[in-house]
């Protein structure tokens, strides 16, 4: 502990200092909008922190590290604008221009680059998931919705995520720990996600989409996966609070295959497909494949939309 | 280093693959490591040795001995877990850097960063399940565990190990370490190998090329 004066007002100050500087960061990096901050916003104030002007360098750095906002079950009542009190610099974090051996990063461009969807320049990996062109258009990511605890000791969960008996709390069902070992998020959970690779033995293809979608495509009807997803396959998918259905259908049904593509396969990083849920549509085959045999018919509970 | 007419046909190379996902590149041999959750004391050798050999400033641990301890009297327990780079066979972190500077090497499945080429955009950092590439918030780039690729290549084992008084953490053909032919000191003849141990992400993910000896309430199922 660095000062024990300052310790009663220490973890407030960042708070009101983002609000003086208005706006966060490039973009509108404020809370992601849209009817989940409305509704956040509403919820009794439960804040850990309290909002109170004064010298940041009076800060208790270790304090603010240790504020209950970071551990359960706190951080399931903090706002986005809770956490970018403080958290600033993950509005501003930009990659270098030029590598130390002089590479440019304008130069550069990776494979996921070149998907119709992509704008901008290379940039920070936060303000991709909630200031991007795109981003901001089908998705409505918050911060606890990636981070559901961390553990400045041990980087372990149990430690600072754990009840009285040591038994591990989360919010995600299947009981998965709100992170793993070394991270700050449960990658099975949160990026998984969106960066699975392209279910494509489930949907009983043989490939890789770059070579399927040559068959089904032209230039009339430029989103190969709306052969098959617009009125025959799953069609009822994405009512979840972290994304924007509408938005995401009107995108993809006027734009390439790659708005879809792209959650889907498109930026895989990891060599398996999340196991959605494989909610009841219309005129579905009664007849269950045996790979959705164990999947759930409903998405996440704390995800449902209201409307639904 | 690449002339212009050489960026101009990165690029290019890059649109006529639009869509193509990433292939892995899979090693004539894949090292990989081992390490004896409960024989570990946590005396964190490993981590100074790699901090001196790497020159790193304190913030970035390439190698971390993770302490977990609960319980209630009588039935405590204590064991420690020990993760660098896994080295996996299907990375995420490669598959995220924009300027090639993460590669797998086609002889022992070894990831490394080029840091001189990195542009400090941190993806690899968040993508990989393992916590393995560190920020350095001087530079501004990101750097990981190598297995100490010029060890290696002088037919020596990482500081890690060589560090490790214990000898609870080796290296070994991983394909060996798991079907327990690799001769080791990290493992007993009637202790058994797992991939996995509790609050680790899940090795599916990415297939990382490490295995664990592991305490009874660090199992998983
Ligand atoms: C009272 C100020 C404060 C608030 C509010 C706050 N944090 Fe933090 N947080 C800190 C400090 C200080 C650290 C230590 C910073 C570091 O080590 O980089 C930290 C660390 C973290 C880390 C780990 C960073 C690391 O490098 O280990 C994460 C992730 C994090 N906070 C997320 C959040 C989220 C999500 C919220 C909102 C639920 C939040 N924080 C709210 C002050 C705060
Ligand atoms: C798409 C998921 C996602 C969202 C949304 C997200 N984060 Fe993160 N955040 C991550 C990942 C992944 C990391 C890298 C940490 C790791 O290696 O585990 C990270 C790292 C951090 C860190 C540590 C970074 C550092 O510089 O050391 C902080 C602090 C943080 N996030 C705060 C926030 C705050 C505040 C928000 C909301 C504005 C937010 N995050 C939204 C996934 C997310
Ligand atoms: C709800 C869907 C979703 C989730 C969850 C998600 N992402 Fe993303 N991610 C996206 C989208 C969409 C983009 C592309 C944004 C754009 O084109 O502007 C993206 C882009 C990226 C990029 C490329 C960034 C760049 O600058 O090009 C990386 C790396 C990444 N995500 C990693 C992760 C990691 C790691 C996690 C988990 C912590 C995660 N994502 C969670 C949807 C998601
Ligand atoms: C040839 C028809 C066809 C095309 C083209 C097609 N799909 Fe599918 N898709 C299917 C079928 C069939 C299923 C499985 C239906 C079921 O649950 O029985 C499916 C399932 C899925 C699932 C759920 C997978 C799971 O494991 O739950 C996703 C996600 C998906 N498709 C996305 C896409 C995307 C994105 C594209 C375009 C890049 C696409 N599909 C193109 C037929 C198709
Ligand atoms: C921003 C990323 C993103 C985009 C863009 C996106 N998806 Fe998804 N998709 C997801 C996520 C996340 C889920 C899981 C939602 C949940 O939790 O229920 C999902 C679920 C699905 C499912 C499973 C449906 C079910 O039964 O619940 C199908 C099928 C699917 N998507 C197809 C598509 C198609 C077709 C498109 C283009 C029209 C598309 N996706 C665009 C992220 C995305």
């Amino acid at each position: 502990m660095r000062s024990a004066l300052v310790i009663s007002v220490a973890s407030g100050l960042f708070l009101a200092i983002a609000a003086l500087n208005g706006a966060i960061g490039p973009g509108s990096f404020g809370a992601p909008g849209g009817a989940q901050a409305a509704e956040t916003a509403q919820k009794p104030a439960a804040k850990p922190v309290a909002a109170k002007p004064g010298d940041p360098a009076a800060v208790d750095y270790l304090r603010a590290q240790w504020n209950p906002i970071h551990f359960k079950p706190a951080i399931d009542k903090a706002t986005d604008a809770d956490c970018l009190g403080c958290h600033q610099e993950i509005g501003k974090a930009k990659p270098r221009d030029a590598s130390p051996a002089g590479v440019k990063a304008a130069d550069t461009q990776a494979w996921y680059q070149t998907l119709d969807t992509y704008e901008g320049a290379q940039a920070d990996f936060h303000w991709r998931h909630i200031s991007s062109p795109f981003a901001k258009q089908v998705m409505n990511l918050s911060c606890t919705f990636c981070h559901q605890g961390n553990d400045p000791r041990e980087e372990s969960p149990h430690v600072t995520a754990t009840d009285g008996k040591g038994a591990i709390q989360t919010a995600w069902e299947r009981n998965e720990p709100p992170f793993t070992l070394r991270k700050m998020v449960n990658p099975s959970e949160t990026c998984l996600r969106c960066h699975g690779a392209f279910p494509a033995t489930s949907m009983g293809l043989e490939g890789k989409w770059h070579e399927l979608r040559e068959g089904m495509e032209s230039p009339d009807a430029p989103n190969g996966c709306l052969t098959c997803h617009a009125d025959q396959f799953r069609l009822v998918r994405h009512q979840v609070n972290y994304l924007r259905p509408d938005a995401i259908e009107k995108l993809a049904a006027a734009g390439s295959s790659d708005t879809c593509f792209g959650c889907h396969g498109g930026r895989a990083w990891y060599r398996i497909s999340y196991p959605y849920p494989r909610h009841d549509w219309k005129d579905m085959p009664t007849e269950i494949p045996d790979w959705a045999k164990d999947r759930p018919k409903q998405s996440d509970a704390r995800f449902l939309t209201k409307t639904k | 280093m690449a002339n212009t007419v050489d960026k101009a046909k990165i690029k290019e190379a890059a649109q006529a693959k639009k869509r193509e996902t990433y292939v892995p590149v899979v090693p004539d041999m894949q090292l990989g490591f081992i390490h004896n959750n409960v024989d570990c004391i946590g005396c964190r050798a490993c981590e100074i040795a790699c901090k001196d050999k790497n020159g790193l400033p304190p913030g970035p641990r390439f190698r971390r001995v993770q302490y977990v301890e609960g319980g209630t009297y009588p039935e405590v327990y204590a064991y420690k877990i020990n993760m660098s780079c896994n080295h996996c066979a299907e990375p995420a972190c490669l598959p995220t850097c924009p300027t090639g500077a993460i590669f797998k090497r086609q002889k022992d499945g070894i990831v490394d960063i080029d840091s001189t080429l990195c542009i400090g955009c941190r993806r690899c950092e968040a993508a990989c399940p393992f916590g393995a590439p560190q920020y350095n918030p001087e530079l501004n780039i990101v750097q990981k565990c190598n297995m100490c690729v010029d060890e290696i290549d002088a037919g020596r084992k990482p500081y890690c190990v060589m560090g490790c008084m214990m000898r609870v953490l080796d290296i070994g053909p991983i394909d060996k370490l798991r079907d327990g032919t690799h001769e080791t000191k990290a493992r007993a003849p009637h202790e058994s190998i797992v991939r996995q141990v509790k609050n680790m992400a899940d090795p599916e993910l990415t297939n990382p090329s490490i295995v664990f000896v592991a305490h009874s309430k660090g199992r998983v199922k």
